[in-house]
């Protein structure tokens, strides 16, 4: 049982302590809190309570608690803790930019690359765009600050504007984009690209190596599946 | 409330953004009801924030804001609404429905106006800009001019005693802006009181009474069209990087006094015979 | 040197054509105003004339755009962008979004065309030169002033390499501190010898500034001649266009019998 918790813990502590490193602990629990609270509540709720078993630990209402049960809660959680943990300490260090134009200097599109990387850049605009859109309408008497119903009703008015004025603002952008050449197919010559040190680079193959290896040996039967 | 109560009193207003910008370092302004004040001034030198104050979308960091003789420090804004009708620049922004009719009804409606005193209030909204013939049409079926203008009716139509333009006249055409100059009048007859925000020194001078010229977040000059255009102003119209109309420009050349428009220099020079 | 003749422009989805039997002439180092009232055509002549209408937008388009005597049709986007650019009012909409600074932004563009790096700094280096904004190179595009930003945009269509530009109401969003800066850099551009095509609804900008002005309404060119004389046409008030203040002036004045203003002396 134990061992199903050795390995998820283990990488969780290489996150963080790498978090550490990086000055992004805080942020990255309070985003892997996040994210995984959710999953996690259910996730506990139906292993803990339905989940067959022997040893019961205790009975609530219809449901039997037991030992099997809450020990397959914790091992997804720690599990679930291990992913987002890891997906968010990429999202914290890694600079959108620079990440889009080296795989770009790696072969991906350039189309592609701008997509990626404007899609990044266009919550703030909108976020500030939906800002006056709000402000007009309190302004013509919709009430955000008052009851649930009344703050359902200024749904519309609220989101309506904010997805009318992104439309047409997309004519004028998109033809803004083309006239300066984001159309346009083929390669280019980029500016400036992240450097890609001896360690980052010798980090990759082992990361690379290692994932091939866990395959290989799950697929050979030698590691212990989950219960 | 007397008759001599302000519409609109500001004391000691400061306004400093969450990321530090102080784009209010102490403003004290009195509009008394009835007044046509027009609000000019660069960019960055604080005018949107002011009139954001009037309505409750900002609240004061520092100083008093009064409307009608009330403090607005607790009032929502949903509800200073019913006596400040702010219509903001870009009619974009604002437009959702589908119908000129319901954009317009949407203020008043919020207001709490319904049946046949809710049409009279978007038909006579619908005449006074000029869009009583679209009240079918799709907003978007307008031009942008005609936006402007039915922005415009959308506040007008909920009738309050004070009604603040945000840059009424950017981007309009030559018929548009005086439908608007006919608009601020309109209201001025009936008695309201009227503030714009412009650039347009133009149309500032010819339609208002009293102009009030910001810099920097606070208010450098403060009289009628011929004060604040007359020559001993220009150095602080020059500081704010603001041109006096060419009508004042040449009226003080000719030694005619100060001649803030057309009218007024070819009143002078008839006079002087 | 640009040419539109005879252009009649439907857009796509609407039954009836916007422009009608459009000509006009944009010549090297030529700045020429557009005029008119709202939904009068001018937007849509700026489109045509750079070709976007009906290459990207679609629609349908009789008559023809010709640049230094080739026709544009058949032309991709990124080939046209080259030979003539159109800038928006709108300094937000022509930001790409993904550039950190003003210098990455103007080079995008021919960056984007696929050239040498040393050909992509030079171009960058050469529009931020024209325009007199080299000091804005380390500034974020999205944190400048609506003048400075409007410069930005204008600097990243130019580093295309176009001669002719086309400009849809420049300064409409622009505060007077923003419209100046962008009038001075317009006057700069044009003595580097690009054709320039301006409209805008102020008259007084586009009287110090161009060569020739035409004014359009209901999709026609009306009148098209010296700048001075068209802007003082009596008509164009009944086209939707308010005159430059010293046309305005001067018909107060002889309305009621005065003396003009040179006989009185202005300017000095």
């Amino acid at each position: 049982m134990a061992g199903g918790y050795l390995v998820p813990l283990a990488l969780v502590g290489i996150v963080l302590a790498s978090a550490a490193a990086g000055r992004v602990l805080r942020q990255l629990l309070r985003i892997s809190l996040l994210l995984t609270l959710p999953i996690a509540v259910s996730v506990v709720l139906v292993s803990v309570l339905t989940r067959p078993g022997e040893t019961v630990l205790m009975v609530l209402g219809p449901f039997d608690v037991t030992v099997e049960g809450v020990d397959f809660a914790g091992q997804t959680l720690v599990r679930l803790f291990a992913i987002s943990t890891a997906i968010g300490l990429f999202t914290l260090t890694t600079d959108p930019r620079a990440f889009v134009f080296d795989l770009e200097r790696r072969g991906l599109s350039p189309r592609f690359a701008f997509v990626a990387a404007a899609t990044i850049e266009a919550v703030p605009a909108m976020v500030a765009r939906a800002g006056v859109i709000a402000a007009a309408q309190r302004s013509r008497g919709l009430d955000t600050e008052g009851s649930l119903r009344a703050r359902l009703r200024g749904v519309l008015p609220l989101v309506g504007p904010v997805l009318l004025s992104s439309l047409t603002e997309v004519e004028e952008r998109s033809l803004a984009l083309e006239v300066r050449g984001f159309g346009r197919p083929g390669r280019r010559h980029l500016l400036w690209w992240p450097p890609d040190r001896p360690i980052e680079r010798l980090a990759r193959w082992l990361l690379i190596i290692a994932l091939a290896g866990l395959v290989i040996v799950r697929l050979l039967g030698a590691w212990p599946p989950i219960p | 409330m007397s008759a001599t109560t302000p519409a609109i009193e500001l004391e000691g207003l400061v306004h400093v953004y969450p990321e530090g910008t102080r784009a209010l370092v102490g403003v004290d302004l009195r509009v008394a009801a009835g007044e046509a004040l027009a609000i000019v001034g660069q960019n960055g030198s604080g005018k949107s924030t002011l009139v954001r104050h009037l309505n409750g979308l900002l609240r004061p960091t520092e100083g008093v804001v009064r409307v009608n003789g009330r403090d607005t420090v607790d009032v929502r804004v949903a509800r200073l609404a019913a006596l400040v009708g702010l219509a903001f620049q870009d009619p974009d922004r604002q437009i959702f429905a589908g119908r000129v009719r319901a954009e317009v009804a949407f203020g008043p409606r919020n207001l709490g106006v319904r049946g046949a005193a809710l049409d009279g209030a978007v038909a006579a909204a619908l005449t006074a800009v000029g869009l009583g013939d679209a009240a079918d049409a799709n907003p978007y079926d307008l031009g942008y001019s005609r936006r402007k203008l039915l922005a415009i009716a959308s506040v007008l139509a909920m009738r309050t005693p004070i009604v603040i333009l945000d840059e009424p006249t950017t981007g309009q055409d030559l018929r548009g802006a005086a439908r608007v100059q006919e608009i601020v009048w309109g209201l001025v007859a009936e008695g309201r009181t009227v503030l714009a925000v412009s650039h347009d020194m133009r149309f500032v001078a010819g339609t208002f009474g009293r102009v009030v010229v910001m810099r920097e977040g606070r208010i450098v000059l403060d009289g009628t069209p011929a004060e604040v255009f007359a020559e001993p102003a220009w150095p602080v119209l020059a500081s704010t990087y603001l041109e006096p109309p060419l009508a004042a420009r040449v009226g003080a050349r000719l030694g005619l006094g100060s001649t803030p428009t057309e009218a007024a220099l070819a009143e002078a020079l008839a006079e002087r015979g | 040197m640009l040419e539109l003749r005879g252009a009649t422009y439907r857009y796509a989805g609407y039954a009836q054509p916007v422009l009608h039997d459009v000509d006009l002439v944009l010549r090297d180092g030529e700045i020429v105003g557009l005029v008119g009232g709202n939904e009068s055509g001018k937007s849509t002549i700026c489109l045509v004339a750079s070709g976007l209408a009906p290459i990207s937008i679609g629609g349908e388009l009789r008559g023809e755009v010709r640049i230094d005597g080739e026709p544009t049709a058949g032309l991709a986007v990124h080939e046209l962008a080259q030979r003539v650019v159109i800038g928006f009012q709108n300094p937000a909409t022509q930001r790409s979004g993904v550039a950190a600074t003003v210098f990455e932004e103007v080079a995008l563009g021919p960056m984007n065309l696929g050239l040498p790096v040393a050909e992509t700094l030079a171009r960058a280096r050469r529009a931020l030169a024209t325009l007199r904004i080299e000091h804005l190179a380390d500034r974020d595009p999205a944190r400048l002033s609506g003048g400075q930003g409007q410069l930005v945009a204008i600097a990243s269509l130019l580093a295309m390499g176009p001669r002719h530009v086309l400009l849809d109401e420049p300064t409409a969003q622009l505060d007077p501190a923003g419209s100046n800066l962008v009038a001075a850099a317009l006057r700069d551009l044009a003595a580097t010898g690009a054709a320039l095509l301006v409209v805008e609804h102020k008259t007084d900008l586009l009287d110090g500034l161009c060569d020739r002005v035409a004014v359009v309404d209901g999709g026609r060119v009306v009148l098209d001649g010296p700048a001075t004389t068209t802007l003082e046409d009596p008509r164009l008030e009944g086209w939707g266009v308010e005159p430059p203040a010293r046309v305005r002036l001067a018909r107060a004045l002889a309305a009621r019998g005065l003396p003009g203003l040179a006989q009185l002396g202005w300017p000095a």
